[in-house]
């Protein structure tokens, strides 16, 4: 079943897109199913080796060459075929969209780092982070409910995933409790906040029917507290990443411009493997920090992926 | 969560026993037991008491990942993480039959395998542990791994 963009979405797009050529793309490939990308979980294989075994049965690339672990199953697969392969049950790699990987190539995570992922499940940037600090240092893995608990684990546990402690609590409370205590303060805080999906449209096409103007505001307000209590978490010159998987600057630049109008912070330039907009300064009646023209807008039309949002701050000086 | 970190002499216990059943010569991780048989490791770097104070903040659901059972006489180590040590011992080589059997969650009829736990490997993969009664191989594939596909004609 073919859905169709809300009105209002579809203004909104336009907007956010006001090149028509570039928006009759976007509009095209939002329709179409996203391509096969996996992630080589490193922990247990290497890019190399993975690459020659896959190549035995399907026409695999790696498309960025600074990163190997990123591949793409360049032809159809049958249903089911990407997770029933050997590999994949052996958690040699992970079926993860580029752009979601993202988010923690931007975090640069190292060896014996404190890192917090507030927003951890379903883990996929987890077992990311985890394998870029080779399963030295710490990630303290935090989301809200049992049942997204449950899948977090299980694909920690698939991926071979040994220095993560997973904690469930809400975000807010979490930062609010650790901030006051003497626990450490984290060298990087991921911040993958819940959002209104806008750019999971190719694999999750029911979001063209819950597409609701309402559901941003409210994601936004969240979003704000999400990050203003991580803040108080995160070290002097720490890394903080915020990500979306969404286009609505509300829940984008406009949290970002509320960090930098609140907080002492600044907004770091990052260089992604794919091609990124700025962010945009103003949106409706609003105008928005400067700065938030360093963050990232991943658009599907330009890297045939699917939507995406990722910016990197660094703190400053601790928030008491 | 209550905690209960393995004492060093009970870490060399058990890496005794690995290193009688499976060869395995190294533990790099600070073990915990959870629940009445399953030993998880961390390879973090936070020392016991900063994880006793976020148990103390927060609710910590999960320290590191489960590596070992004791359900058995033998230790068994868990199917997610045989790929993380170096196992030299116990192993058993199937083909790719039993291989897709395997993976279904199916009993290999495989004889004369010496009584107890064993690793089961296909080509360079250690692809899961069963247990022998030297007739066949129990099959230790964990509900959520278990391939829900049919079996191949060719098998």
């Amino acid at each position: 079943m073919k859905y169709e963009m809300k009105p209002l979405f579809k203004q909104r797009m336009q907007t956010l897109l006001p090149n028509q050529e570039d928006f009759n793309k976007y509009e095209k490939i939002i329709h179409t199913e996203p391509e096969n990308f996996i992630r080589c979980n490193t922990i247990k294989i290497s890019p190399s080796s993975l690459l020659s075994r896959l190549q035995k049965k399907w026409k695999v690339l790696q498309p960025c060459k600074e990163f190997p672990e990123i591949m793409l199953i360049n032809q159809d697969l049958k249903p089911g075929e990407l997770g029933n392969a050997l590999e994949h049950v052996l958690g040699y790699y992970y079926i993860q969209e580029v752009s979601s990987m993202l988010p923690p190539i931007a975090l640069n995570p190292k060896p014996n780092e404190l890192i917090l992922d507030l927003c951890a499940s379903p883990g996929s940037k987890t077992s990311q982070i985890a394998m870029y600090m080779q399963n030295q240092g710490t990630i303290i893995a935090n989301d809200l409910k049992i049942d997204r608990i449950k899948i977090l684990s299980s694909n920690l546990g698939k991926c071979g995933v040994t220095n993560t402690i997973i904690t469930r609590k809400d975000a807010i409370s979490f930062c609010s409790q650790l901030s006051k205590s003497n626990f450490p303060k984290f060298d990087k805080i991921l911040v993958d906040a819940p959002c209104s999906g806008e750019g999971t449209l190719r694999s999750s096409p029911k979001t063209f029917l819950m597409w609701n103007p309402k559901v941003i505001k409210k994601f936004s307000r969240q979003q704000k507290k999400f990050v203003a209590f991580a803040l108080k978490c995160l070290k002097p010159n720490g890394t903080l990443v915020y990500s979306t998987c969404t286009h609505a600057p509300e829940e984008n630049e406009e949290v970002i411009s509320f960090m930098l109008e609140n907080f002492p912070i600044k907004i770091e330039t990052i260089r992604l493997p794919l091609k990124c907009h700025p962010g945009i300064n103003s949106w409706k009646e609003k105008s928005y920090h400067n700065d938030v023209k360093h963050t990232c807008r991943i658009y599907p039309q330009d890297n045939n992926s699917e939507g995406f949002f990722v910016s990197k701050i660094t703190l400053l000086e601790e928030i008491k | 969560m209550k905690l209960h970190f393995l004492k060093s002499k009970e870490k060399k216990a058990i890496l005794k026993e690995l290193e009688l059943h499976y060869g395995i010569t190294k533990l790099p991780y600070l073990l915990l037991k959870t629940g009445k048989q399953k030993i998880r490791g961390y390879s973090g770097h936070l020392s016991k008491e900063e994880i006793q104070e976020l148990t103390r903040l927060t609710n910590v659901e999960i320290i590191g990942d489960y590596l070992i059972s004791k359900k058995d006489q033998d230790p068994r180590i868990s199917f997610d993480a045989i790929q993380l040590f170096k196992i030299t011992k116990n192993i058993t080589e199937i083909n790719n039959n039993q291989l897709q059997k395997w993976l279904r969650g199916y009993d290999l009829n495989i004889p004369n395998i010496p009584r107890g736990i064993t690793i089961l490997k296909y080509k360079e993969d250690l692809v899961g542990i069963g247990k022998s009664n030297t007739e066949k191989i129990f099959n230790y594939v964990p509900k959520e791994r278990k391939l829900k596909i049919p079996l191949h004609s060719t098998e």
